[in-house]
């Protein structure tokens, strides 16, 4: 009997897997989109999102190095195949994990994203989720829904109180809808890494490692209730990637060349983690990320956590920032602010010697730093 | 159908002109909070609003344009702000508190986060020591990018720590016309600053 409901649950675990494959294999992306016309409703949204764009390209927010841009709209168009050219990507300086792509092929992905994925791979499996939107035209659709939605909702509204649940099980319906768009993008994500060659195994890792950020807040998992997530949960992706990956192995995941493109914005992307202020989040962050960081950036998680700490200042937060700014030092190519940290514990706790030495290092790392000023008030009155 | 918007949009300006009051403030003397005072050589407008946080905001051409922040005995582990409510189902923004040990640059960083919030761009200019209500405290200079629009603003601050009370002004406006315009006046404004180790008495 046993071994009867094993085999059954061995093969439906490979009727799951064959039909993921199968799921996969099937969906062809669409041909190259015209431009609609402007007196029809996906027209207007396009219109709508060139004028957004002509905004972004303004920004001040907008990241403006030639070689990152390249780099990415490479890995983009690797995903897009013969939509290239109708891709544009923007790189945005948020420190928040996001990425979107609008109706009119303008992809914008934030920084936040780029501090927080480890591979080409991990990039280019949101950046194929934002495409799976794109070429199923998922806005339009939505854009669509919510204009039937509302006014079915505005004439439920007539009904007094029974009208207002009708209207919330509408604004509910409306969510459940984008949740199952979510989940399409997310399979034509992975159709197209597989395609791309990339290995479709790190999909899932992005969300179980955003999964770490989200228990690490206070109040653990509590984002809001499951009714009116847009989003599926983001266990439920991490479990549904694993599956579509175990039928698609193989693939790069583009580390070594992520690491070599990237390594020169480390330092400010984790400079607006830290400005942030989400400590919990931060520390769940930066612990996971020192645990795999190349040799170069050891020293800058180091530091950044150590900052982390240091604002936090609950319990014996000064201690663990001290420790981490130790190992930076310890790595070598610490950034400067290291010292300052270092100072500015060893001031708090009386340790003269360390204050002054740490202080009168980082003056001689940094001796134009915006707060060089103050630093050298506490060296004189350390002297003293 | 458009008549029922213009309705709302009037009931909600309506709720708006209720809920906000904006009161001139004249030269001279004037306390703010119990402990600090400034002496005005010009007129300022003061808004107030409910469930605004502990600081006084002042303004010349508006809050959206010029804001002078004044954050008076503000305690240990008091909030810096109104308290943070979630929109939908977005986890709350983050709070700051002010701590009685915080040193100068703890004080900036927290500030930084403050106006940071809506993911606006902060970049410290300065911060040295400098007098301030009659005590050692800092300065600070600053540049903001506001994400809502986009526009770049400059903007300095004031500090103290007395008592274990934080006494601070922040001042930003747009970068490029009305921050020189007001900041002189503001920086005379720091000057005149003084905190009392008792209630000030000057009218407010």
């Amino acid at each position: 009997m046993r071994r009867r409901g094993f085999l059954a649950a061995g093969c439906a675990y490979c009727a799951a897997l064959a039909s993921h494959a199968a799921a996969q294999q099937q969906w062809v992306a669409p041909a190259r989109f015209t431009k609609p016309d402007l007196a029809t409703d996906e027209g207007g949204l396009w219109a709508m999102m060139d004028r957004e764009e002509t905004r972004l390209r303004r920004s001040p927010f907008c990241v403006r190095d030639p070689q990152l841009h390249d780099y990415m709209q490479d890995i983009a168009c690797r995903l897009a195949g013969e939509h290239c050219p109708d891709v544009r990507v923007y790189l945005v300086q948020t420190p928040l994990f996001n990425a979107n792509m609008a109706p009119n092929g303008m992809m914008q992905v934030w920084t936040g994203l780029m501090l927080r994925v480890e591979n080409e791979a991990q990039l280019a499996a949101v950046l194929g989720h934002e495409m799976g939107h794109y070429l199923a035209r998922h806005t339009v659709e939505r854009l669509r829904d919510v204009k039937s939605r509302s006014a079915f909702g505005q004439f439920l509204g007539l009904f007094g109180l029974a009208g207002a649940v009708g209207q919330l099980a509408v604004l509910a319906s409306a969510f459940a809808y984008s949740r199952d768009q979510e989940r399409d993008a997310d399979r034509m994500g992975a159709a197209l890494m597989q395609k791309a060659g990339y290995d479709v195994a790190e999909a899932s890792k992005v969300w179980a490692n955003l999964l770490l950020e989200i228990k690490a807040r206070p109040g653990g998992d509590s984002a809001g209730g499951p009714m009116f997530a847009t989003h599926p949960p983001p266990e439920e992706r991490e479990e549904t990637l694993k599956k579509i990956a175990a039928a698609a192995p193989g693939g790069e995941t583009g580390r070594a060349k992520w690491i070599e493109k990237t390594h020169p914005f480390v330092h400010g992307w984790l400079a607006d983690e830290v400005r942030r202020g989400q400590h919990e989040e931060s520390i769940a962050l930066l612990t996971r990320m020192l645990g795999q960081a190349p040799g170069p950036e050891q020293a800058e998680y180091a530091y950044a956590r150590g900052e982390v700490y240091r604002l936090r200042a609950k319990n014996n937060d000064l201690d663990l920032a001290l420790a981490d700014y130790q190992s930076a030092v310890k790595a070598g190519s610490e950034p400067a602010e290291t010292y300052r940290g270092l100072g500015v514990i060893y001031r708090q706790r009386k340790q003269v010697d360390d204050a002054k030495s740490s202080f009168a290092r980082y003056l001689e790392v940094a001796p134009n730093a915006p707060d060089a000023p103050m630093i050298k008030s506490y060296l004189e009155e350390l002297s003293t | 159908m458009r008549t029922l918007r213009v309705f709302l949009a009037l009931l909600f300006l309506l709720a708006l002109a209720g809920c906000v009051s904006v009161a001139k403030v004249e030269t001279g003397e004037h306390a703010v909070g119990e402990r600090m005072s400034v002496t005005l050589d010009s007129a300022w407008n003061k808004i107030s609003a409910p469930g605004q946080g502990p600081e006084e905001s002042w303004t010349m051409e508006g809050m959206w344009v010029d804001k002078l922040l004044f954050y008076s005995g503000i305690k240990n582990d008091q909030l810096m702000h109104a308290e943070p409510r979630a929109v939908g189902s977005a986890t709350p923004p983050k709070s700051y508190r002010f701590r009685s040990g915080m040193q100068p640059d703890e004080i900036v960083s927290m500030f930084e986060g403050m106006l940071t919030r809506d993911g606006s761009r902060f970049t410290l200019v300065k911060l040295e020591p400098a007098a301030f209500g009659g005590l050692k405290g800092f300065h600070f200079e600053y540049t903001l990018v506001r994400k809502l629009d986009n526009v770049q603003l400059s903007g300095l601050g004031y500090g103290a720590v007395s008592k274990g009370e934080l006494f601070a002004i922040v001042y930003m406006a747009p970068r490029l016309e009305f921050y020189p315009r007001y900041s002189p006046r503001v920086e005379q404004l720091c000057r005149t600053a003084l905190i009392r180790d008792g209630p000030a008495v000057a009218k407010r």
